[in-house]
């Protein structure tokens, strides 16, 4: 049996690469450079990009092959060079201080991706088949981590790239759950992303215009 | 009997003569990556039998620890080598023990390591047993956790039984509880073995040391046992690695025209590894002691969840 047609090898390969997305997510948090976390951030919308084309390939369903397609140009490739050229053109050379300490944080996260199979497993019916099961989990445990490392870092910049992996949980959701969203809805929120780490990078770089610092614990006061 | 007596010298012979060539290999290969010459892959070898015909100075101050110490952890660490499947999935002395075993002789050979650190009453040992200590508790659990997850998939913790289920399953190791494991290990591993992100085999003279600040005081034929003693420790986590997760050439039986095939797989198997620690050394910088915590609880964490998604896919 050839193993390109095979359904079963086709789910494992969906669930290795969801679990390594996982295992990224896991490395994000402890992270201490932000360039270093710009480009797992890339590997980890690469490999999302690449679930979306297995996914394509072994249900027959193109249309999924072109929002695979989008991620890969808007996540891995323009979002990761805007902020490459922020982080450049700001002159970051300073570590990520997280709230909580490393060692800490990550099995916080550890913890939380435990929530998430627990919430996903009521999600799931036994006799239903296809994908799904593994995928949602993952999917809400990405969740769960973007929004803890979005609590957990006091830098704006930090902020929005756990913003950006919270959508990238949101995206494996989607494709894992239904196969892909209407193709309208995908390019929304596609140029919705784009859009929204261009307009972030503006505000993330006025901020540091107008407080000399992009700690958003300094953001207390209004200044005209 | 004598078949088992057999494959226990044919394993002992493997793991006294590969284990100073893993490390030459190991160091030739990141010289040249770094584009120095080095000192050729036989190195490790005439530098123990130079340290054997060495004379010894023995510190005033020590206790029979020190002298026994050297002797223990050689001793305990060839056992451990003795429990694992290297050439075929049955090992010679894996009636005696599972993983369970070797790894708690390891920490035998450890424990007497730091024990003989403090024995002297000089502060770098106390120094590197203190850090020795430290590291080791942290990455136990990791391990454990690690190793519980292989045993849950072969139903045993005998290592003759993990390897034989694992050579069954071709896929096995995309399974993601599998791969976590795997991760984990790895990076006890690297913490275990004293690789660069954690300690730096090649310094003598650091404040960082780990290994190196433990045996300062050992000269002679004393420090050739030691270090012949880690060189085979780190042979036996490195097959312990490659044979659990990725049991490709391993043979049922020892015996016939297998036992080269197996051979074979073994020494491209732990040159594939060699070569990914040479890499992982070359492009990492030696962490502050105080990150190491950090590293150990994302082994910590890929353990647990390695063992959660046992039960959980």
């Amino acid at each position: 049996m050839r193993p390109f047609l095979d359904m079963q090898f086709g789910d494992r390969i969906i669930t290795l690469m969801a679990a390594l997305v996982l295992v990224l997510q896991i490395a994000v948090v402890a992270q201490r450079w932000i360039v270093t976390h710009i480009r797992i951030f890339a590997i980890q919308s690469f490999l999302l990009a690449m679930i979306a084309a297995t996914i394509a390939w072994f249900n027959h369903a193109p249309h999924i092959y072109i929002a695979a397609a989008l991620t890969l140009v808007v996540k891995v490739i323009l979002v990761p060079i805007i902020f490459e050229r922020l982080v450049v053109r700001m002159d970051i050379r300073e570590e990520i201080k997280p709230i909580i300490n490393v060692p800490l944080s990550v099995v916080i996260s550890g913890g939380l991706t435990l929530l998430g199979y627990v919430v996903a497993e009521s999600f799931y019916k036994q006799n239903e088949p296809g994908l799904g099961h593994n995928e949602l989990a993952v999917a809400i445990s990405l969740f769960l981590i973007g929004f803890f490392t979005m609590i957990n870092r006091r830098k704006a910049l930090t902020q929005v790239l756990a913003l950006l992996s919270l959508e990238n949980g949101l995206f494996l959701a989607a494709i894992s759950l239904t196969y892909g969203m209407p193709l309208i809805v995908e390019l929304g929120i596609l140029f919705d992303v784009l859009v929204a780490a261009m307009v972030l990078g503006i505000l993330v770089y006025r901020i540091r215009e107008t407080f000399e610092s992009i700690d958003v614990s300094r953001l207390r006061r209004l200044r005209g | 009997m004598m078949e088992r007596i057999i494959e226990s010298l044919a394993q002992l012979f493997l793991l006294l003569a590969l284990a100073p060539l893993v490390t030459g290999v190991i160091r030739t290969l990141k010289a040249r990556l770094q584009t120095r010459c080095g000192p050729g892959v036989f190195q490790p070898y005439r530098d123990l039998f130079k340290l054997f015909r060495k004379g010894m100075v023995i510190p005033e101050t020590a206790s029979w620890i020190f002298a026994a110490t050297p002797w223990i952890v050689f001793f305990s660490t060839i056992l451990a080598g003795l429990m694992i499947p290297m050439v075929a999935a049955d090992a010679p002395l894996g009636l005696f023990g599972g993983v369970l075993a070797v790894i708690y002789l390891l920490g035998l050979g450890r424990f007497f390591l730091a024990l003989s650190g403090l024995d002297t009453g000089s502060s770098f040992g106390g120094l590197g047993s203190s850090r020795e200590m430290t590291i080791s508790a942290l990455a136990e659990p990791a391990m454990m956790l690690a190793i519980f997850t292989v045993a849950i998939g072969a139903g045993s913790t005998g290592l003759t039984e993990i390897a034989g289920a694992a050579i069954g399953q071709t896929w096995r190791f995309l399974a993601p509880a599998q791969m976590f494991a795997f991760a984990a290990l790895a990076l006890v591993l690297i913490a275990e073995t004293g690789r660069i992100p954690v300690d730096n085999p090649a310094t003598h003279l650091e404040l960082t040391m780990i290994h190196e600040a433990m045996i300062l005081e050992y000269s002679g034929p004393y420090l050739a046992l030691v270090e012949w003693a880690a060189s085979i420790k780190q042979l036996v986590l490195m097959t312990l690695l490659i044979n659990c997760f990725w049991p490709v050439g391993l043979q049922p039986t020892w015996f016939g025209f297998g036992a080269l095939i197996g051979i074979g797989w073994l020494l491209a198997k732990l040159l594939f590894l060699s070569c990914a620690i040479v890499l992982l050394e070359t492009v990492n910088a030696k962490m502050r002691l105080f990150r190491v915590p950090e590293l150990l609880a994302v082994a910590f964490t890929l353990g647990s969840l390695a063992l959660v998604s046992t039960f959980l896919f």
